[in-house]
């Protein structure tokens, strides 16, 4: 199958990606947006005005992805839009709903939880040591990765076409990357509540000697102590016991946690504690 | 002043769009520093920007949920915590902190109204697919772009031209351990960022042992996040290897079970 949409119109395509989000709203989420982005395509396509205007109709409906995930179901349908009789276009559709939860699913685990904690911890530590680098390495990786993948994916998705949902169903290409970033995910995050969290008590136990009366000969401090066992234990502790707070909440009440445990850290350092 | 306050309100307007179109600017860390930079005090904004940015680490879209809305936070607090804190990054950091929380969840309240009110889309998106005009619909992200910038830039100058005064004097009269309480907080609240990222991503018990590698290859072997990072890629390659493997060994097992199953009844 020939394909007509040249460079320039994938551009064209990549921009009005970029914009997409700009109509999200509760009724079909990014159905306007969605319609918005692939018109130009149709218009090419479909010489009849009727059946662009049953395209265009079509593409109003519910739709919501992760926005690396929108490149991709934009570009496939496009290609799809080609390809397909008049009779088999409601497998387009199908294919949208197919393809927008795993993508979603991987877009989220792949850049929000996983790359933007790696450069966000790499960015902060460099910012909290006072140097102008953090933010700009941040920036520059982030977008690599954040412009870069969407425009790959445009030009990939649309050379693919259908292959690439044949492709996937083989390989299940989309769930093992979902697993792989999965797991580098939570061990970076596993590695971020040591680096990042700072959890210390100024506490001391002293041991005074019974015989002489003095109080404080031997002091020790529970920090130190609690260092040698394991060190970062109350950052751990901490974060595994809000973890079962929002557990408890499923996750909805996390800026209710956030006030009540400043409210805490402050009437614990009044006492000395923390 | 004033000059100073339109000019960051200028900047909201332009961030409140990059963060629903091209997204390039949409974390703490990248957005403090720019702010401190117009304020003239680089240094503040990194430090706000590093704490910010770890303390919503976990925060973020997920679905139609609707996550505080990080980006009038950080605006709103970073520029308050400068101009009412006179040079003490600590005093700045906490104040920021303290203000990041109320503003991003009041800003939300905003972007929700805003997506009720772009509902209306739909039936001119409906108008333009029945005519098939295609050149119309290029006007579409306009009214609800210059909705959304406002829906950042107009609460930014309101909390910057009437809060600077009052967010100044209430930072003089906070007694010195609330401040202190404060600062200490910045360091923790990060948790919930992080539990935030382990509800998401704990989805089977058997994940929780990478999470203890992790955190066992940082506190006790002392890694930093890049080859830590390199390192989990080679955790990630072989348990995904492992799984689809054991989930084909599975497979093959029924199979091989029914064979056997099959050939003792030829017997």
């Amino acid at each position: 199958m020939e394909q007509k949409l040249t460079k320039r119109d994938l551009w064209k395509l990549f921009m009005r990606l970029n914009t997409m989000r700009i109509t999200l709203n509760y009724e079909t989420l990014q159905g306007v947006g969605f319609m918005r982005a692939i018109a130009p395509v149709l218009e090419k396509t479909y010489t009849d005005k009727e059946e662009l205007s049953d395209a265009m109709r079509r593409h109003t409906q519910f739709y919501n992805s992760h926005v690396n995930g929108d490149a991709v179901i934009l570009a496939v349908t496009a290609a799809m839009e080609e390809s397909t009789g008049p009779d088999e276009k409601e497998g387009i559709n199908s294919l949208k709903t197919g393809l927008m939860g795993p993508l979603a699913g991987l877009g989220d685990s792949l850049i929000k939880f996983t790359w933007v904690p790696i450069i966000g911890s790499i960015g902060a530590s460099l910012a909290f040591s006072g140097s102008i680098i953090g933010p700009i390495l941040m920036f520059i990786l982030y977008n690599i990765v954040n412009i870069g993948l969407r425009y790959y994916a445009i030009v990939y998705g649309y050379k693919k076409g259908i292959g690439f949902l044949n492709d996937n169903q083989e390989s299940n290409l989309i769930q093992r990357i979902s697993t792989m970033a999965n797991v580098v995910g939570l061990m970076v995050v596993g590695a971020l509540i040591s680096t990042i969290i700072k959890v210390q008590t100024p506490l001391e136990i002293s041991t005074g000697s019974s015989v002489t009366g003095e109080v404080g000969e031997n002091v020790i401090a529970i920090q130190e102590m609690l260092d040698q066992i394991m060190p970062s234990v109350l950052s751990l502790a901490v974060t595994i016991t809000v973890y079962h707070v929002l557990k408890k909440t499923k996750g909805s009440h996390a800026a209710m946690i956030i006030v009540i445990m400043m409210l805490l850290t402050i009437a614990l350092t009044y006492f000395g504690i923390l | 002043m004033t000059m100073t306050i339109i000019v960051i309100t200028l900047i909201a307007f332009i961030l409140g769009i990059d963060d629903v179109s091209t997204k390039m600017f949409r974390r703490p860390l990248l957005i403090a520093p720019i702010i401190g930079f117009i304020l003239g005090d680089v240094q503040a904004g990194l430090a706000i920007g590093a704490t910010l940015e770890i303390m919503w680490m976990g925060i973020g879209n997920v679905g139609a949920y609707m996550a505080p809305d990080l980006i009038t936070g950080t605006i709103i607090s970073t520029s308050l915590a400068i101009m009412s804190t006179n040079g003490s990054i600590e005093t700045a950091v906490a104040t920021a902190i303290t203000l990041a929380i109320p503003t991003s969840i009041l800003a939300q309240q905003l972007l929700v109204l805003i997506q009720t009110i772009n509902v209306s889309l739909n039936s001119w998106a409906k108008r333009l697919a029945d005519n098939a005009d295609v050149k119309g619909t290029f006007w579409l992200i306009y009214p609800p772009a210059l909705l959304t910038g406002a829906a950042r830039a107009v609460p930014t100058f309101i909390a910057l031209y009437f809060g600077a005064g009052a967010i100044q004097s209430a930072v003089d009269a906070l007694p010195t351990f609330v401040i202190n309480g404060l600062e200490t907080a910045g360091s923790i609240i990060p948790a919930v960022g992080i539990a935030l990222l382990m509800l998401a991503m704990l989805k089977k018990f058997e994940l929780w042992m990478f999470l203890i590698l992790g955190f066992v290859f940082s506190s006790y072997l002392g890694l930093d996040i890049l080859p830590m990072t390199l390192i989990a890629i080679v955790f990630a390659y072989f348990y995904e290897m492992i799984t689809r493997k054991t989930a084909a060994g599975a497979n093959g097992a029924n199979e091989s079970s029914k064979n056997t199953g099959e050939e003792e009844y030829d017997l």
